[in-house]
């Protein structure tokens, strides 16, 4: 009960901002009668109205994982946002080896186990995807 | 009959034993491109055009190798969304509502030769489309002006309240959500940041692609995560691969849902802009609304698999005609092909078939071949591809999430596109957890843009005046579907459905 | 193949071009040669990155094939801000532009960013403009087109590939304020992805009139689908396209020439500027990029170095000048 109606009532916050955005949104050079704040206020309408049901009617209570797996995967949150930060820096082969192995680990992989997996999911990944599809991925400080 | 004598000739150029070659070669990366999370037809083909040149190959083998990778990644994308509810590109999205449901209850198998066998039928027919109506169908493309397309649009998002039956609202709320997100970036027609906060990655847009690995990928990564060790339910009912073959009773069961997506696919597929995402869409909504009297539609029933597969492989059939006949692409994947044939000193457009009849018919001799070859191919490694269930999560979900990355990274060389994504995960999780349907919020990220700038081409074209919407006896028609065919039973369906309730324990089932 | 080779392939270049110092070629060895394409694949950034790239390792300008990277955003923005900030002093770095990138330059549309932070290199040929209308348009030359406009702007609905304020857009515009409408803003602009598009609507009958860029437009002039108003060069094209008449001569002074080219880091050292450019001369000289621009609609534009960096600060000025006159910036 209660998840829905903080969605329901994040969602409403979510349509005024945007619908506030929208009307921040700059007219400039203007050919169309629409105009560019128009469609968007619009969406924002959709969004508020079916936002008030949750509210009204809401659904029964979402089953929320205790706090140890929430944990988990806010780690696997930073984990990611960590590689995404650090693939330009230190190359594509390394960041995604140390961030394979981790997730790997944390996927109940033993720790040699998930470092293995890491190197292999980053070499095999980096065979198929640049040395055969050619594709550009990130070059590191040695050239991988 | 012309069009057959020209075919004849086009199998004489097709059937060499290096087209046939690079045709195998070419279904074959297809598949796997097709297959992998964040890699979709479009940069398929993308990636494999350097392949291309650095081969020098000439006009004809280059475009039946790309056509190939083409059709191979419009099969491909199935596999994981039937696999690992994870779909492999845009169009297979559809895909994961009834063939997850399907592999949980051990038909993977099952679920990947039917939708094989869909995909077959809808690429077949839409080729001999291709052939036939080519002509005639440019006419009806020309027929879709802005508001025409405004219309179809929102059609499509008034079938939307059948995809969830539970709660409609959630999925208005889903819809505005990425109808929300589409608006972000530089608006189209003026020129002005919307959404922006004044950073330029977010001047272009959010890629769809982004949004779907992050939304579908990730999120299935953090279940994962989450209900880690207590594996039993969730882990075992998958290793149990099931039969690899459709049974003939199936087949036939599905023979009128197939024939129907493919119609609907292949018309979707040629109207410039709608695409193969539109098609799957609405092949599936269409029939979920009028063939589904028992509501099994969402929890692996293989019409629902059947559908979506004919209709995406009808389109990409389709997007051929503007493409070949009109020079205009109908989808991401034939805009890369246009560019590959300019690039071949081959000019698409009314001219083609009289001035490159060889290029013409030899590729679409060659989606024959392909086609062919795809079920082939498709059929016997089925068994290979279910084993893919049998790697352990730990280490299947870290490849799958690399993998996406991958897929976002490698075209467009952003990390903020990446953190973006991850953001999506997170998103996508929560709203799991709360039975908000994720597709809508695709849906509106793939057809925002194009519904407004429709919209406002159509005002512009009226100096304003809305009428202009519902101008037009095509107008009319689809706005009469939409209203009739869904919104009003579903206004009226209100009154009479006692709300079901269901356990959140399904979460992990219920892709949708 | 040995860099000894390579050197000598460019001393010729350089020679040929006769535009370089002897001394410069001789002393440079450029490395992996990268180019950065602003868009996804598929687009003509990545294709003028893709053939340009293949014609130079073919022609042995460049010792390995040419790495293309593509960086998407803002229009081409992420991939100048980038070039500005994290790559500046790279010598094997050239980036594909066009009359996009000096539109968007000189609106304003890349935050923070002006044109002399990069190194101009070259231009590899240019798109010229067109008016056009359906062929069962009553409309026959481009002051019938402009008198109508002038009469009623709301009976022409005129479509273009490019946002309002991008280049289609400002090619019709041009036109007509040289003509001398008065109200500009009153021109009906509807705005396709692509012209190919905004093509289909005029086929269609839901616009009535075309501005876009020769290539796009090929496949239905020799079809006889759509009619040419005006071609906006400053003379007649050669070949095929020859039979259209300019804007020039019809009364009108517009020009809109879509030029293809590249910039490179704007810290690059004076020898691998030296090389890129001479490089780009030997690319455009050579027989093989003139059949790849004949194949593409490509017409002749042939700029390098200082030129090409005076061409494209003009350009950038006339751009400015026209969207202040409009009102697209303040």
């Amino acid at each position: 009960m209660t998840s829905d109606r903080i969605f329901g009532g994040v969602g409403l916050a979510l349509a005024a901002f945007f619908i506030w955005q929208a009307t921040q949104i700059e007219l400039g050079f203007s050919s169309d009668p629409l105009g560019p704040r128009s469609f968007p206020i619009i969406i924002g309408g959709v969004m508020a109205l079916a936002c008030i049901y949750p509210l009204v009617k809401p659904d029964p209570e979402a089953d929320w994982p205790a706090l140890g797996r929430l944990l988990e995967i806010a780690l696997a949150v930073a984990v990611l946002i960590a590689y995404a930060l650090a693939l330009p820096v230190v190359g594509f082969v390394l960041a995604t080896a140390v961030a394979a192995g981790i997730l790997s680990w944390r996927l109940g992989s033993r720790p040699t186990g998930a470092a293995l997996a890491g190197v292999g999911i980053s070499v095999g990944i980096y065979v198929v995807f640049h040395l055969v599809l050619g594709l550009s991925l990130a070059r590191g400080p040695w050239g991988f | 009959m012309d069009a057959l004598a020209s075919l004849m000739d086009g199998f004489a150029v097709a059937l060499t034993w290096q087209n046939l070659g690079l045709a195998l070669l070419g279904c074959f990366l297809g598949t796997i491109i097709g297959a992998m999370p964040g890699l979709g037809p479009s940069n398929g083909v993308a990636i494999l055009i350097p392949v291309a040149f650095t081969l020098g190959l000439p006009a004809t083998p280059a475009i039946i190798l790309l056509t190939s990778v083409y059709y191979g990644a419009m099969y491909g994308g199935r596999i994981s969304s039937i696999l690992l509810n994870i779909p492999g590109d845009e169009p297979a999205m559809m895909t994961t509502l009834d063939g997850y449901p399907m592999a949980r209850q051990g038909k993977a198998g099952e679920a990947l030769a039917l939708s094989g066998v869909a995909s077959f039928v809808g690429a077949f027919f839409a080729t001999w489309g291709l052939v036939f109506l080519a002509p005639l169908l440019v006419k009806v493309a020309l027929l879709f002006g802005p508001a025409e397309y405004f219309a179809l649009f929102l059609l499509a998002f008034a079938t939307l309240g059948g995809i969830a039956s539970r709660n409609q609202a959630k999925a208005a709320i889903a819809a505005a959500i990425g109808l929300g997100i589409a608006m972000i970036g530089v608006d189209g027609q003026t020129g002005v940041p919307r959404f922006t906060f004044d950073n330029v990655h977010l001047f272009d847009g959010i890629d769809f692609l982004v949004a779907i690995v992050g939304l579908f990928a990730l999120s299935e990564v953090f279940i994962f995560l989450e209900h880690r060790g207590e594996g039993e339910g969730a882990g075992k009912a998958k290793t149990d691969l099931g039969r690899i073959t459709v049974p003939l009773k199936t087949l036939k069961e599905t023979s009128g849902t197939m024939t129907r997506g493919t119609i609907i696919g292949f018309i979707a597929g040629v109207l410039p802009g709608a695409g193969a995402s539109l098609g799957s869409f609405v092949a599936y909504t269409l029939e979920k609304r009028f063939v589904d009297r028992k509501g099994t539609f969402g929890k692996g029933d293989p019409r629902g698999v059947a559908a979506p597969e004919a209709g995406n492989n009808a389109a990409a059939g389709g997007a051929l005609v503007p493409m070949l006949a009109l020079g205009v692409p109908g989808s991401g994947t034939t805009a890369v092909l246009l560019a590959m044939l300019l690039a071949l000193n081959i000019t698409p457009g009314p001219l083609l078939f009289q001035s490159n009849p060889d290029v013409v018919w030899g590729l679409i001799a060659a989606l024959f071949i392909g086609n062919i070859m795809l079920l082939a191919l498709n059929i016997p490694m089925v068994g290979v591809f279910v084993r893919v269930l049998q790697v352990p999560p730990r280490i299947l979900m870290p490849a799958v999430a690399m993998i996406s990355a991958v897929g976002i990274y490698g075209i467009s060389g952003s990390s903020f596109d990446l953190l973006v994504m991850v953001g999506f995960g997170v998103l996508g999780w929560v709203l799991r957890k709360l039975d908000v349907p994720l597709v809508p919020i695709i849906l509106g990220v793939l057809l925002g843009n194009m519904m407004e700038a429709n919209l406002r081409r159509a005002l512009t074209i009226s100096n304003g005046d809305w009428s202009i919407l519902w101008s037009s006896p095509l107008t009319i028609g689809l706005w009469f579907v939409a209203i009739v065919g869904f919104v009003l039973p579903m206004v009226a369906g209100r009154f009479f459905r006692v709300s079901r309730h269901h356990t959140a324990a399904e979460e992990g089932a219920d892709p949708d | 193949m040995s860099l000894m080779s390579i050197t000598r392939r460019s001393l010729a270049a350089a020679v040929l071009a006769a535009a370089v110092p002897l001394s410069a070629a001789q002393a440079f060895e450029v490395g992996n040669p990268e180019c950065i394409a602003p868009a996804a694949p598929g687009g003509g950034w990545d294709f003028t990155c893709r053939q340009a790239g293949k014609a130079m390792y073919d022609l042995k300008l460049v010792p390995s094939p040419m790495q293309v990277t593509n960086m998407t955003g803002g229009s081409g923005g992420v991939a100048y801000a980038n070039v500005v900030a994290k790559r500046a002093s790279d010598k094997n770095l050239i980036v594909a532009a066009s009359s996009s990138t000096s539109a968007r330059l000189a609106q304003g549309a890349y935050p923070g960013m002006n044109k002399d932070q990069v190194k101009w290199l070259g231009s590899i040929g240019a798109d010229y403009g067109i008016i056009a209308v359906a062929k069962d348009s009553p409309v026959e030359t481009l002051p019938q087109l402009i008198e109508k406009l002038k009469a009623d702007p709301a009976s022409v609905a005129v479509a273009g590939g490019s946002a309002v304020g991008g280049w289609d857009h400002l090619k019709v515009l041009n036109a007509a304020r040289k003509a001398g409408v008065e109200n500009l803003r009153q021109i009906k602009y509807v705005p396709f992805e692509g012209g190919g598009e905004a093509i289909t609507q005029l086929l269609g009958g839901h616009v009535q009139a075309f501005t876009g860029d020769i290539s796009e437009a090929k496949g239905f002039v020799d079809s006889g689908d759509i009619k040419i108003l005006a071609v906006l060069a400053p003379e007649r094209l050669p070949g095929e396209f020859g039979k259209f008449p300019t804007a020039r001569e019809q009364g009108i002074d517009a020009i809109g020439a879509n030029w293809r080219g590249f910039y490179g880091p704007g810290d690059m050292p004076k020898e691998a500027y030296d090389y890129w450019v001479s490089t780009i001369d030997s690319l455009y000289k050579s027989d093989e990029w003139q059949q790849i621009m004949a194949a593409n609609g490509l017409m002749p534009l042939d700029l390098q170095g200082d030129e090409f960096a005076a061409f494209v600060a003009e350009q950038i000025k006339d751009t400015e000048e026209l969207s202040r006159e409009i009102g697209l910036i303040k």
